[in-house]
């Protein structure tokens, strides 16, 4: 999967959690996911297993702390797919 | 004792200047505990007139639990008021116990936002054996304070926290609504055992910042031994929504009374 196909995915994923119509309509690889999209942290965890769902991997709960903006969650994405 | 489908190093070490932190905390609140515990009764008991009615009962379930084993013990109690955590610490022992005890006295996680925005309070959170956290702040801080909170668990202190994440919006225990966070602290401590208690004003029927003045409270409590053949974030959700199961039947038995 390229770096593009999984930032879509995980936008998509992204989308019903959040808050911030307009943060998602610029969204980025930079764009946080609870400071700029509004998504409530406690849903998070809902993200990361739909993460864990829609991409067939396992994410530990340390990887989980390092996911702070879109980007970090692509990257997480694509180390664990390989 | 929980299951672990996979330990995480949570509360295993701490940075020399983090521990040395937390243990002066423990210190200074320990020297100051004959002022500051006599006087947080004070003001429940005396000054907002709250009585809990089965207090003898559940201290001594309390004093006998602590006794059994000295294995960490996570606290989980539902969550209604603002000022729970105080009456859950007072419902599980007299102020007496806790100068002689100090280590009884639980370790409470309040959000930054409620209770340590001024200077006063960050002075009482600090004293009050507090590790503030933010909910929703950046994932590594949040994993930072759990990480404190696991490591004073791991050395004898006993932790109190809400695992619905909150206080009850429906002034009921919503078993669908669990902080996969304590799954998290649970899973990371292998031998901690999880006391659940149910504790509830005559008069609160909803969710508030303060129960009504002069309410009576009657707790229940009962220990629970979540277990998870999972890994990751599954298991640590699994093992929180075993202890809201948990609540949910402690409160269950509450209004069945």
């Amino acid at each position: 999967m390229t770096e593009q196909e999984v930032f879509q995915q995980v936008v998509k994923i992204l989308t019903p959690y959040v808050k911030n119509q307009e943060a998602l309509d610029q969204v980025a690889m930079g764009t946080n996911i609870l400071e700029d999209l509004k998504v409530n942290s406690a849903r998070l965890v809902d993200v990361v297993l739909a993460f864990e769902d829609e991409f067939d991997i396992e994410i530990a709960d340390e990887d989980v702390d390092k996911v702070n903006a879109v980007g970090d969650a692509v990257t997480l994405i694509l180390q664990k797919v390989g | 004792m929980p299951s672990t489908g996979d330990e995480t190093g949570l509360g295993a070490g701490l940075a020399r200047g983090e521990e040395a932190r937390l243990r002066r905390q423990i210190r200074i609140g320990r020297w100051l505990s004959p002022f500051w515990v006599p006087l947080a009764v004070a003001v429940m008991r005396w000054g907002f007139g709250w009585r809990v009615e089965n207090a003898a009962e559940l201290r001594e379930a309390y004093r006998r639990l602590r006794s059994e084993s000295s294995a960490p013990l996570l606290i989980c109690a539902n969550h209604l008021t603002l000022v729970d955590s105080f009456l859950v610490a007072w419902a599980l022992g007299s102020p007496g116990f806790y100068l002689r005890h100090y280590d009884a006295l639980p370790w409470n996680l309040p959000e930054t936002t409620n209770f340590a925005t001024t200077l006063w309070s960050r002075a009482g959170v600090y004293l009050m054996k507090s590790v503030p956290i933010r909910r929703g702040g950046a994932r590594e801080e949040v994993a930072a304070t759990l990480d404190r909170f696991a490591w004073l668990l791991r050395r004898g202190e006993v932790g109190l926290v809400f695992p619905e994440g909150g206080r009850s919006r429906t002034g009921r225990v919503d078993p669908e609504s669990s902080a996969y966070g304590v799954g998290r602290v649970v899973k990371a401590i292998p031998e901690c055992r999880v006391l659940c208690v149910y504790l509830r004003g005559e008069k609160q029927e909803n969710w508030s910042a303060l129960p009504v003045r002069g309410d009576r409270f009657r707790g229940a409590i009962a220990m629970v031994e979540p277990k998870s053949d999972r890994s990751g974030l599954r298991a640590s959700l699994e093992i929180s929504r075993q202890i809201v199961a948990k609540l949910a039947d402690l409160e269950r038995d509450h209004f069945d009374r």
